[in-house]
């Protein structure tokens, strides 16, 4: 069996030994929408946590995860890549084209769509529950 | 070289002993003794002369016979002569067979082409504690039961099943009886004069010998008979076909004679490794899980369950460790282990279980640096994960 | 230290061949299953040996099964094909080696009929006789590409154009052929290919079966998943490496080496002509350049064989793994010789390290033995 980590690329390898922006936003945060997908008993779960700013755009985000080195690797990547963008936007980030640039082998893709779901269903909270309250300051320091 | 890598797979293969390759440089070259042994030529003699002189060795471990020991090309070889070498030759007297659920793929394969064949084979489960119960085997015995085969130390876990007894109750019943014994050479005592054991499977790579050489005992009173399973020249006794590979098998013999007279040193090492490891890791993950019996068992293998991560992710994060998920034999598919299945883990545990196992030229450093490493890598996983619940 | 002229039994390993070896006898090195660095590193030594056997014989490096050796090779080949199957025909040349030939006996108790292709009287598989038996129909044919008695080469292209115009699967036992000939296993159109390292400056307990991936085997030896699942149990790194080397080097020397021992056994026939009652065996057939089997009338080959050995000259009356047996070459009855003139046969088999001088000194030796005996004859 050749290694079964060799389609890990160096970027999947770097994000999963040091992840980016994971963990959870403190208690009292204003403006988060939290999603999550996945279940651990089928070897996956990821918890989104996106920050909105008073713009309307993704100040921030963190994310908790229990997956194989893909899925963390995927979380980290798409930690970055949805700030700046707006929930309607996060909604629509494709993890599995992320997957694919990232040279992932297809039996990962189960890893790219859970991560996705995850960022979906957080962002998808922006108009149900709109929690937009302008009157509070923006926290982000 | 990978000198960073932590080597703690010695039950997958272990290195060669420095003391077996020198042996075996010998018996390659024209300087050395080179000759086919079958040859009636003086070269040809001494080859053979030297073979003889390994099969000794070989038998000195285990206390059989020499003319016991048939040489093969391996553990997986050895246990594929004895089960259906031994099943079609008295297919006449029965068609069923005993195994447990936790043998070798070696074994198991060769039992499921046994079914296509026409046999029915009984796989009988292990107890929480990974072990064969003798009160089961029994269970599973029948009128036309011709052959048992079940292993005595369990290549993931460790443990070891009590062959004395399954023994007594397989002959009681009149079945042969074949041992796996390719991770219990060297590490504990066998003696074949006293187990009631017909047919015993061997390995050289197991027990710091060559790779690509093994043996089977066939036991000569009672004398067992055998279809042979490569044909072609007659060579031992007619039972394995094909050129004696001598400098493999002097490999073999001389690290069998190594292991004899460095067991109690070995065994020791080992013990107390394996002791360091699990306190280490106990100590910093005390959740972690031993599995296998804690008492029954081979020195040097330890596996460890750690719950609440993900076992992919585990493996992948102890990069620096040489160490497996699994039976290496069974490390290319990706489904949880069947052993700790077998034992009743869930996939989760299952999946996230790592074989440690040490050997003779592990030291205590290395221990040291490779449970810092996993409960380092398992505390940082289990604050990525989320709440369970 | 003996004068070794017995290379169709075994050769002894090349020196490069043990420096590749030896590495993967010294220091840590994984189970190639293993999926952790050193696993991954001997799996990697594996697929470069499998590249450098493919090359040897123009296959490629997937088509290539390693085995315990040749005898365990031939086994899978004809077993392999024959498993699971309906029981049918199997043409078995008369000249094989003993594992095919009790294999396929082996076989013919399970129930499949063995049919024997004969042979001319210079050890050539007939061609004819072999076109009627295929057209009784057969599961497959095996043909040796070269005799390892008399070196006698086969036409197995021929054969394999015969088996295929009725749908009949060819293997060929290439283990004697092999470095010392151009093997071309694409060319012959085999199906099937036996290999083995020791007969060609490799080290013992390792060969290969080329497999043509149209061709369905059944393992023998099963466990672990290994050989792309056809042949079980850990591999033999270092035996595997070590063929590797071997059959790359045999490949880079292919020329230069039957040169040299082609010059050498025409300086041995042309002086073993001179001796009386001398027969060379197969002698007007294309024959491997090494090998020359004889027997000189009125000697049993054994008792020169044992005559020489003392003198120091290591040769045999034939095959190693028959030379308990005590039974007169099969090869040589199926050339149609009788059994007396079968027994008689010496076989002489030269390799690289052979010098002028060990064919000479085996000449002096066997004038002196055969001049002995004959005076020893005449005083009686």
């Amino acid at each position: 069996m050749p290694d079964p980590f060799a389609a890990y690329s160096d970027t999947v390898r770097a994000h999963f030994r040091t992840p980016r922006n994971a963990g959870g936003f403190a208690a009292g945060h204003e403006r988060i929408l939290a999603g999550s997908a996945g279940q651990r008993r089928y070897g996956r779960e990821v918890e989104f946590q996106l920050q909105v700013t008073a713009e309307g755009r993704i100040g921030d985000c963190r994310y908790r995860v229990y997956g194989c080195p893909a899925t963390i690797a995927l979380c980290s990547l798409t930690s970055e890549a949805l700030k700046g963008r707006t929930p309607a936007e996060a909604a629509g980030f494709s993890v599995v084209t992320l997957a694919e640039q990232l040279g992932l082998p297809a039996e990962k893709r189960a890893a790219a769509v859970t991560v996705e779901d995850a960022v979906r269903a957080a962002a998808g909270r922006y108009n149900a529950a709109p929690a937009i309250s302008p009157a509070v300051p923006q926290l982000q320091a | 070289m990978p000198e960073k890598i932590i080597y703690l797979d010695y039950a997958a293969t272990t290195p060669v002993d420095p003391r077996v390759a020198q042996k075996m440089a010998g018996f390659l070259t024209c300087e050395g003794l080179f000759a086919n042994p079958a040859s009636a030529h003086t070269p040809g003699r001494k080859a053979r002369g030297a073979v003889e002189q390994a099969r000794m060795q070989v038998a000195a471990l285990v206390n059989a016979e020499p003319g016991e020991i048939i040489f093969t090309s391996g553990a997986t070889e050895s246990d594929n002569l004895a089960i259906k070498g031994a099943a079609h030759f008295y297919r006449d007297k029965g068609r069923h067979v005993v195994t447990s659920r936790i043998e070798h793929k070696a074994v198991l394969d060769t039992c499921k082409q046994l079914e296509r064949d026409g046999f029915e084979v009984t796989y009988i489960k292990p107890n929480a504690d990974g072990l064969v119960e003798p009160q089961a085997v029994a269970q599973a015995l029948r009128p036309d039961t011709v052959l048992v085969s079940i292993m005595h130390v369990n290549n993931e876990i460790g443990t070891a099943n009590d062959i004395a007894a399954i023994g007594a109750i397989v002959h009681a019943q009149g079945a042969w009886f074949h041992v796996d014994a390719a991770q219990s050479a060297g590490k504990l005592p066998i003696d074949l004069k006293q187990m009631p054991v017909d047919l015993m499977s061997f390995s050289g790579h197991k027990v710091y010998g060559p790779k690509g050489i093994g043996a089977l005992y066939v036991r000569s009173q009672p004398h067992i008979n055998l279809d042979p399973l490569i044909h072609g020249g007659g060579h031992e006794h007619g039972l394995r076909s094909g050129t004696l590979a001598t400098h493999q098998i002097v490999g073999m013999g001389e690290a069998y004679r190594i292991a004899r007279e460095e067991m109690p040193k070995d065994v020791t090492h080992c013990s107390a490794l394996r002791q360091q490891l699990w306190r280490a890791l106990h100590v910093t993950v005390p959740e972690a899980l031993l599995n296998g019996h804690p008492s029954q068992r081979v020195c040097g293998i330890l596996n460890v369950g750690f719950p609440g991560i993900e076992g992919e992710s585990l493996l992948f994060a102890c990069h620096d460790l040489a160490v497996s998920s699994g039976s290496a034999c069974t490390s290319t598919d990706k489904a949880p282990s069947f052993v700790l299945r077998a034992l009743g883990r869930d996939d989760q545990l299952a999946g996230s279980s790592i074989r440690f196992s040490v050997g003779r030229f592990t030291t205590k450093e290395e221990v040291q640096t490779a449970a810092r490493i996993v409960s380092e890598e398992y505390h940082r996983l289990q604050e990525l994960a989320p709440a369970a619940g | 230290m003996s004068i070794f002229l017995d290379h169709n039994a075994t050769t002894p390993l090349a020196p490069r061949v043990l420096d590749a070896m030896l590495p993967l006898l010294r220091g840590t090195h994984g189970n190639p299953a293993s999926v952790h660095r050193f696993g991954r590193e001997a799996r990697a030594a594996l697929d470069r040996a499998r590249e450098q056997v493919a090359a040897l014989v123009n296959a490629q490096a997937p088509q290539v099964i390693f085995t315990g050796g040749g005898t365990e090779a031939d086994n899978l080949a004809l077993r392999g094909v024959c498993r699971d199957v309906p029981h049918g025909r199997l043409l078995v040349s008369s000249i094989e080696h003993a594992a095919v030939q009790e294999t396929a006996e082996a076989l013919s108790k399970d129930g499949w009929t063995v049919e024997r292709i004969p042979v001319d009287g210079e050890c050539r598989v007939d061609l004819h006789a072999l076109e009627k038996l295929l057209d009784g129909g057969a599961r497959l044919v095996s043909v040796m590409l070269a005799n390892n008695e008399t070196g006698a080469i086969q036409d197995v292209h021929a054969a394999a154009g015969l088996a295929h115009a009725r749908g009949v699967l060819l293997h060929t036992d290439a283990i004697q052929a092999a470095g010392k000939m151009p093997v071309d296993f694409t060319a012959l159109g085999a199906d099937l290919m036996t290999l083995s390292a020791h007969k060609l400056n490799g080290p013992r307990g390792v060969g290969a079966l080329i497999r043509n991936r149209r061709v369905d085997l059944v393992p023998q030896i099963t466990g672990g998943g290994q050989e792309q699942g056809l042949r079980g149990g850990t591999e033999n790194l270092a035996g595997i490496v070590g063929f590797g080397a071997a059959a790359e080097l045999a490949r880079a020397e292919l020329d230069a080496r039957s040169s040299q021992v082609r010059a050498l056994r025409a300086r041995l026939e042309a002086q073993l002509k001179k001796l009386s009652g001398v027969r060379i065996f197969a002698e007007h057939a294309d024959r491997l350049p090494n090998t020359v089997q004889f027997g000189i009338a009125g000697y049993a080959g054994e008792w020169l064989v044992m005559e020489l050995d003392r003198r120091g000259f290591a040769v045999s009356s034939g095959s190693a793994c028959h030379s308990a047996s005590g039974r007169p070459s099969h090869v040589l009855l199926a050339m149609g010789c009788d059994e007396a003139v079968a027994r008689s046969a010496v076989r002489v088999s030269l390799g690289v390290e052979n010098s002028a001088a060990d064919v000479d000194g085996l000449l002096a030796a066997l004038g002196e033995i055969t001049v002995r005996r004959r005076g020893a004859v005449a005083l009686a």
